[in-house]
Formats: structure tokens, C-alpha cells, sequence
């Protein structure tokens, strides 16, 4: 075909520009986990596994790597199931179909900083509106966010109230794709609502589900915005996971080294995750 | 279809109506918030909209760096499209028309960097633009985000440039396009929603983007906005309707753009294009 070689040397250059853009800091994310360095211009020391021996060796490794399976596993589960609650409620015969589900989204769209500060703002201890509303009802103080419980409990429904759209709308497109002759069929042998849901949809939706949870599972073992405006790790490093300790190694510590040591590891472990994504979907020209 | 019963009609809406509430109510009270005054904000409560007072916006625009913040956003967001729509269209139509073994990998590669979370490139790239001596400026920021949305976009507009069948294009340059002439005749005025579709989550991708900047930024008067707002938390005592006052105004490009172009907006949110 004519015009190939203008279209190699495009790709040529179009990728170079990318893989320094992307592979390279990879690359280097790499090469500073095993060096010493205690600031980005200091002169880099090479100390072989050093960093690793000394960060697998903290037990603040480990309980940041423990928050973290716990806040990632907690809110994939949650809006799983609020997603498929609201994707099957959106889905139903109501008024107004699209603006009901637009308004359903808007909270993924939201930067994660006015979230942040609005439910600050709605979880106030003395003024927020979710105080007063908890004071009409006898309760008068409650403490969010002072203790590591309730401050976890909040960064997790923080992020449920978030990501949960994402769910919902690849449910709405998964139930798109159920042929109607089998609720009809279900129907007229006689199965109820939930016989139908249980027995239909959810087999229905089985591949969906497997896509939604691997990316839900990819993308929130690594969350660090939400937590950090939320709670910058605290109180008492009690919402600490990996991002925020690599963070903290690096900007507040003065640990580059260790910091990117961290960042190595979970990326070992999300790498498993994306290896098992493109197992379960290989990418496939013809589709 | 049998008719729902009056009972479950009922109970549906109401699902429903609780639904819209959860999703709904914590933007509606940012907003009211945001017109109040400190008299209602913190002594007379009620949950209905008003008093509306115009004071938060005054002192936010006046009295802080808010407008230097956000021309930063702009500038930030506008280079980061059209970076973004450059390449990535380059990328995904060769990809598309060219035909060599290994060029899955790249698409590969793609949706693989498209899932790495944004803190671990931060850092790295952190200390490669203080070697380059670019710390601490907005051109470093620009970049930072084009490695968060050239994945993405390369990865949807694959998905439309594959849809295109090559004959269209070569039909074009039997009538004597040149190869780039029939792209950009032929070809991408068909992709225009893939197009239209990169753009908006590129723009939104940078103008929410709290991570990088976080990282990148350093000097006041260089942050974007999410990165702007977050200092005023730290430096101020907290001043709840000028601070509601300022997330209102980050949201608003978003919640317009979202009204008129909702149709893109469902189709990327769906392709997966909000990383995160």
C-alpha cells in the first residue's frame, strides 16, 4: 500500500515520544529503588537490595500493605454490590431514563479534592450537615475521623460514593446485551423478580463482573488521592497503605531510595493483577 | 410486558429516589453551601437552598490565588489535549494500518501504562525533571499528565480507527490523496466522536488531576486548582463557604460540559476512561 514508510516513521516517532514518556520513569522508578539517595539531587549510591531488605523488614510495610487489602477489598465489594443494585434499578421501566442515570454518574466525574472537602465539610463535629441531621435524632457527638476505625470506615464509603458510577455503568451496558426471551420464558414459568435476577441476570452478567473486578481491584489497591486530601495517612498512620507510605519515604522522610522501593513492590503486585486481566482478555484486532 | 402493580411501582420509585439522593445531595449541599454566609453556614441550619450571598465568590476571587490557579488549570488542561490528541491519534491510526508482527505489544503497552496508578509515575518523574531541570514548572505537569491520557488515548481511538475499513482511505488516494490527505479528509472526520470523546477525558483527566500536581508543583503561584484549593485547607482556618465556594467552581466546567455532551461522556465512562 502506498504511503507506508510516512506511516512507519510516524509510529517510529510517536512511540519513541511515548516510551520516554512512560517506560522510561518506569524504568528509573526501578533504578532508584536501589539506590541511596536521601533527596532527588543528591549523588546516587548504589546499594543492591538494601532497600528492599530494609523495607520488607518494617512492620509499618507490612500494616500498610494489610490497610491497604483491607480498604481495596472492602470498597470493591461495596460497589459491586451497590453497582449492580443501581444499574438493575436504572434499568427498570422509570420517567426520565437518562437523566436518572446522569445524575447517577456525576460522582465519578467529581476531582477527588471537592469530595474530599465537601463530606469534611458534611462531617463536621459541630456545624456539618450530617451532625445535625445524627443531633435530630438524639446523637449528639460522633467522632468521625478520630479514631483509625472511623477514619478508615470514611475514606472507604468516600470511595464507595465515588467509584460506584463505574460499576453501575458497565452493568447498565452488560444488561443491554440480556436477551429479553429469557425473562419472558423465566416469566411465564411463573419465577419471581429476585428467581429472575438470581437465575438470569447474574449469570448474564458474569463476564462483566470478571472485567469490573479486576479493574476495581487494579485501580483501588493503588488509590491515593482520596485517602491523602481525606486523611494524609492518619490519625496515627491509621489510614496508611503502600502510595501513602511511598510518599511520605520519599517527601517527608527523605527516603527516596525506600520510598521507590515501595512503589516497586506494588507494582510487583499490581503487575500479577494486569498479567491475570490480559489472561482472562487478550486483546483481540477482529473484535 | 405485565404492568407493575401499584405497591411495587411505589416502592421502585422510591428506590430509585433514594438512589438519586445518595448520588446527589453531597454536590447540591457544596453548592448551597457555597452561597451562603457565615451566619447560616454555621448558626441558623436548615437544609433547604438559600440565603443567596455572593460574598464566598467575592473573597475567593479577590482575596486569594484562586484566578492564578485556575488560568494554570487552563493552561495545564489545554496542553495536555492537544499533546494528547496529537499523538495518540498518530499512534492508533498507524497501529490500525500497519501490518508487523509485535504491534499488539504496543497496544498492550498502552492499556498496560493506562493502569499504572499515578503515585508510582510521580515520583520517578519527579526526579527525572529535576535532573532536567524542568522541576517545579507547569510544562512538567503538562507532561506528567500526558502519561496518564495518551494511554487512554491511544487505547479508544484504536478502538475506532479499527472500525474504519482501510478501502475508505484507499479509495481516496486512488483518486490521488496523498496518504495524509486522505487521513485527514476521509479518515478522521469519521473518527470525530473517538476524537471528540479523547479530548474531553484528556481535559478532564488534567483538570481533576490532584496527584501529579501534588508532586510536581511546588511554588503557590505555579499550582492547578485541585492542588490550589487543598492549600487553602492547610494555611487558612478553615473557611467552609469560600472553600465550597471554590469546589463549586472547579465542578462547574465539568457539570456544563457533562449537560451538552453527555452522550461522549457515557460512552468513554463506559470504555473505562476516568482511570480510577
Amino acid at each position: 500500500m502506498r504511503g507506508e514508510s510516512v506511516l512507519y516513521s510516524i509510529f517510529g516517532v510517536a512511540i519513541a515520544l511515548t516510551a520516554l514518556l512512560i517506560l522510561y520513569p518506569a524504568y528509573h522508578a526501578l533504578e532508584l529503588s536501589f539506590q541511596d539517595l536521601d533527596s532527588f539531587i543528591s549523588e546516587p549510591v548504589w546499594i543492591g537490595f538494601d532497600n528492599y531488605v530494609e523495607v520488607l523488614a518494617m512492620p509499618e510495610f507490612w500494616n500498610a500493605l494489610g490497610r491497604g487489602m483491607v480498604f481495596s477489598g472492602t470498597t470493591i465489594v461495596l460497589q459491586i454490590v451497590l453497582g449492580i443494585g443501581f444499574a438493575t434499578l436504572l434499568d427498570s421501566a422509570i420517567p426520565a431514563k437518562p437523566l436518572a442515570r446522569g445524575i447517577a454518574v456525576l460522582p465519578y466525574l467529581l476531582p477527588t479534592i471537592i469530595v474530599a472537602l465537601t463530606f469534611q465539610w458534611m462531617l463536621d463535629s459541630t456545624v456539618g450537615v450530617f451532625t445535625q441531621i445524627a443531633r435530630v435524632f438524639g446523637y449528639n457527638y460522633i467522632p468521625w475521623g478520630e479514631s483509625s476505625g472511623a477514619a478508615m470506615t470514611v475514606v472507604i464509603l468516600l470511595s464507595v460514593w465515588i467509584w460506584t458510577p463505574f460499576v453501575t455503568l458497565a452493568f447498565l451496558a452488560g444488561l443491554q446485551a440480556v436477551p429479553g426471551e429469557l425473562y419472558e420464558a423465566a416469566r411465564v414459568d411463573g419465577a419471581s423478580a429476585w428467581q429472575r435476577f438470581w437465575h438470569i441476570t447474574l449469570p448474564q452478567l458474569r463476564p462483566v463482573l470478571t472485567v469490573v473486578l479486576l479493574l476495581r481491584a487494579i485501580w483501588m489497591f493503588n488509590k491515593f488521592d482520596i485517602i491523602w486530601l481525606t486523611t494524609r495517612g492518619g490519625p496515627l498512620q491509621g489510614t496508611e497503605h503502600l502510595p501513602i507510605l511511598a510518599y511520605r519515604k520519599t517527601f517527608e522522610l527523605y527516603e527516596v531510595g525506600q520510598g521507590a522501593a515501595v512503589s516497586a513492590i506494588s507494582f510487583l503486585i499490581l503487575s500479577a493483577f494486569i498479567l491475570v486481566y490480559f489472561y482472562f482478555f487478550p486483546l483481540d484486532e477482529k473484535e | 410486558m405485565k404492568e407493575l402493580t401499584l405497591g411495587r411501582r411505589t416502592s421502585l420509585y422510591a428506590l430509585v429516589c433514594i438512589t438519586l439522593l445518595y448520588s446527589f445531595f453531597p454536590i447540591y449541599w457544596m453548592i448551597i453551601s457555597s452561597f451562603r454566609d457565615d451566619n447560616s453556614l454555621y448558626a441558623n441550619f436548615s437544609l433547604l437552598p438559600g440565603p443567596f450571598k455572593l460574598t464566598n465568590y467575592e473573597v475567593l476571587l479577590e482575596l486569594t490565588d484562586y484566578p492564578t490557579w485556575f488560568t494554570n488549570s487552563v493552561l495545564v488542561a489545554f496542553g495536555t489535549v492537544c499533546i494528547t490528541l496529537v499523538i495518540s491519534i498518530l499512534i492508533a491510526y498507524s497501529v490500525t494500518r500497519l501490518q508487523f508482527r509485535g504491534k499488539m505489544a504496543v497496544v498492550g503497552t498502552m492499556l498496560y501504562a493506562y493502569m499504572f496508578p499515578p503515585m508510582l509515575l510521580a515520583i520517578p518523574m519527579f526526579s527525572l525533571f529535576v535532573k532536567l531541570g524542568l522541576a517545579d514548572t507547569r510544562l512538567s505537569l503538562m507532561i506528567s499528565h500526558c502519561t496518564i491520557t495518551l494511554p487512554l488515548g491511544v487505547w479508544l481511538l484504536w478502538g475506532f480507527f479499527k472500525q474504519i475499513p482501510t478501502d475508505v482511505e484507499e479509495a481516496a488516494m486512488v483518486d490521488g490523496c496523498s496518504r495524509l490527505k486522505a487521513f485527514v479528509l476521509v479518515v478522521l472526520p469519521l473518527t470525530l466522536p473517538g476524537v471528540v470523546t479523547v479530548a474531553i477525558f484528556s481535559f478532564l483527566l488534567s483538570w481533576t488531576d490532584y496527584t501529579f500536581a501534588l508532586v510536581m508543583i511546588g511554588t503557590d503561584s505555579l499550582k492547578t486548582l485541585p492542588a490550589g484549593l487543598d492549600t487553602m485547607v492547610g494555611t487558612y482556618e478553615l473557611r467552609w463557604g469560600e472553600l465550597m465556594a471554590g469546589s463549586t467552581l472547579i465542578a462547574l466546567p465539568l457539570l456544563v460540559m457533562f449537560m451538552f455532551l453527555s452522550r461522549y461522556f457515557i460512552h468513554g465512562l463506559s470504555a473505562g476512561a476516568v482511570k480510577g
